[in-house]
């Protein structure tokens, strides 16, 4: 087998692993499906006053909220458990590379985490009984693959420091809702300091809530959202030419600090 | 021509002790370890808890980078030839951790056998061949939270054996299993030896490596002590005969005293419950025993055997005293 045909049937094994192990467990459900159905309800109430299309725009950043829980959470935990259950020295030990499985990994966490606007849209269209309707509907598909695209690869940045050692997970909770807050998923950055907003241009994430919202409810033009676009694929781009330095660099500390094995 | 060669091989773990004024403590695991294994040959690494054993397998098998000193798999460097190393080996580190709980038999040597590039018109007659070699042949659709430990231990063997490498490390492979699981399992290990496959086993139970092994090197505290082939080894004891004595608790300050007979060369203890199994390693053969007794006069004393010393004694004399069976 070619190497790069060897990679995309590992990418593809490790997808359907990875999802079929995700849907046995509770946490996963709790949070790309439950945890954004309470963001939607308690966002419903705070942006009523919005009017027009609130209900999409909430539709829209709940989903995000549990785009970015599922990657944040889902993916890293992956990482720590791999270790906590012995198979991370296994995937190390292997010589398919690990931003390869990484890769699958992400792909399955991201995937299924678009159940999250699936929840979103269900609470809101049917429960509520809102109008939640796309205003761009091939150009919000457009955007919402790039935004898969953009947060795998956001993703292999974040695998790469939970390589490093158990105790990067201790940073995990503390990252959820700045970047909620950083990405403009639920209020538009502009309600925050002027200083945080170079910071947001640098995630991927802000890009495509600029582009999914802008999409979904028709307030953007075509020039913000070439740039979101651009800007999405850029960054993702740079994403990943650092993680293929940073995990030589992380898996080379790790077995300096014997770090794989531990519990 | 060699397999495995090791030159010097040397670990140091360092951790840091107290959040304010931290300290680093730093633990030798590996001393100064070198040795080779030959093509085709079952080696086998024999030491005590804490010898040093895994982390040398863990260095060998590139999970761990040497604190210093070096070390070739078919001739390409652990440290900067590991991507290609990686192909070529098979290891398994004894215990149930290392699978995936959630998925079956078969769903895990099927991960597997995509993680080391195994052409898939391959893996499909290979798992079936590698599920009934190790016995697990008709549970292989079970996820293996249900599996026994045995059962875990044999998916190991089938995990590492999934891409069919020439180079095997075993880690301890038939630790916490029963009597009977452990006989399958060293059978599997003989099979595999039959195969002309280079094997590396590391163990601490020295009728273990006896049966199994070529050749031996006894490890204690990060250092080789010896090394060579099962009956070799055993005339470092070939001066001395065992006494068996069965106690039923007895005092550390009588076995010190047992200790110091000038006729007696080591004493270790296997404990069973309430009693323990004294093996009195003495160069006076039989007449050792009634002084012997007179020293153990006024502990309750069971069967007391006299014999030949086996490759176990030449463990003993070879790290010293130990008191526990393992």
């Amino acid at each position: 087998m070619s190497k790069l045909r060897a990679w995309m049937r590992t990418i593809a094994v490790t997808f359907e692993v990875t999802l079929r192990q995700n849907f046995t467990d509770a946490f996963v459900i709790f949070a790309i499906v439950v945890q954004p159905i309470i963001i939607a309800v308690l966002a419903l109430w705070m942006l009523r006053e919005r009017g027009g299309d609130f209900a999409v725009f909430v539709v829209i950043g709940s989903g995000m909220t549990g785009l970015w829980s599922g990657l944040l959470f889902i993916s890293g935990n992956s990482v720590t458990e791999e270790r906590w259950v012995g198979t991370l020295e296994n995937l190390v030990a292997s010589p398919t590379p690990m931003q390869v499985v990484v890769l699958g990994k992400n792909l399955a966490n991201v995937i299924q985490s678009l159940l999250s606007m699936v929840a979103s849209y269900a609470i809101v269209a049917w429960l509520f009984q809102l109008d939640v309707t796309i205003a761009q509907p091939l150009l919000f598909i457009a955007s919402l693959a790039l935004t898969v695209i953009a947060f795998i690869c956001f993703g292999l940045i974040m695998a790469s420091f939970f390589i490093i050692s158990p105790a990067v997970q201790n940073f995990q909770n503390g990252l959820e809702f700045p970047v909620y807050i950083l990405c403009g998923f639920l209020f538009p950055i502009a309600l925050l300091p002027g200083w945080t907003t170079p910071l947001s241009y640098l995630l991927t994430p802000y890009w495509a809530a600029q582009a999914l919202h802008g999409t979904a409810t028709g307030a953007i033009s075509m020039d913000s959202l070439l740039l979101s676009w651009g800007m999405m694929i850029f960054f993702s781009v740079v994403y990943v030419l650092v993680s293929q330095r940073l995990f030589r660099f992380v898996l080379r500390k790790a077995r300096v600090d014997a770090t794989l094995g531990m519990q | 021509m060699n397999t495995i060669e090791v030159s010097h091989l040397r670990r140091v773990f360092t951790t840091n002790v107290g959040r304010i004024r931290r300290q680093t403590k730093e633990v030798v695991a590996v001393d100064d370890v070198s040795f080779e294994v030959h093509d085709g040959e079952l080696f086998g690494l024999l030491g005590p808890n804490g010898a040093g054993k895994t982390t040398t397998v863990k260095m060998l098998t590139t999970l761990l980078i040497p604190t210093a000193g070096s070390a070739t798999i078919n001739g390409k460097d652990i440290v900067k030839e590991a991507e290609a190393i990686r192909g070529g080996i098979g290891f398994i580190f004894g215990g149930e951790r290392g699978l995936y709980w959630r998925l079956s038999a078969h769903d895990n040597l099927r991960y597997f056998a995509s993680l080391y590039n195994v052409d898939p018109e391959v893996s499909v007659k290979r798992i079936p061949y590698l599920l009934e070699l190790v016995g697990l042949k008709g549970r292989e659709k079970e996820k293996v939270e249900g599996y026994s430990r045995g059962m875990k231990q044999r998916l190991h063997i089938a995990r590492a054996l999934i891409h069919d490498p020439k180079v095997l490390f075993l880690d301890e492979p038939t630790i916490g299993l029963d009597p009977v699981g452990a006989r399958e399992l060293r059978q599997v290990v003989r099979d595999l030896q039959n195969e002309k496959k280079t094997i590396l086993l590391t163990t601490h139970y020295m009728f273990e490596a006896d049966a199994l092994c070529q050749r031996i090197a006894v490890i204690n505290k990060g250092n080789i002590v010896a090394m060579d082939t099962p009956s070799k080894l055993k005339t470092v004891v070939q001066d001395l005969s065992v006494i068996e004595v069965e106690t039923f608790g007895i005092a550390e300050d009588v076995l010190n005293q047992l200790r110091a007979l000038n006729f007696v060369d080591n004493v270790s203890v296997e404990d069973h419950d309430q009693k323990q199994m004294l093996h009195v390693q003495t160069t006076r053969g039989s007449a050792a025993i009634p002084d012997l007794m007179k020293l153990l006069d006024g502990q309750r004393v069971g069967r007391v055997v006299a014999r030949e010393p086996t490759l176990e004694d030449a463990y003993v004399r070879l790290v010293g005293n130990s008191r526990g069976s393992d």
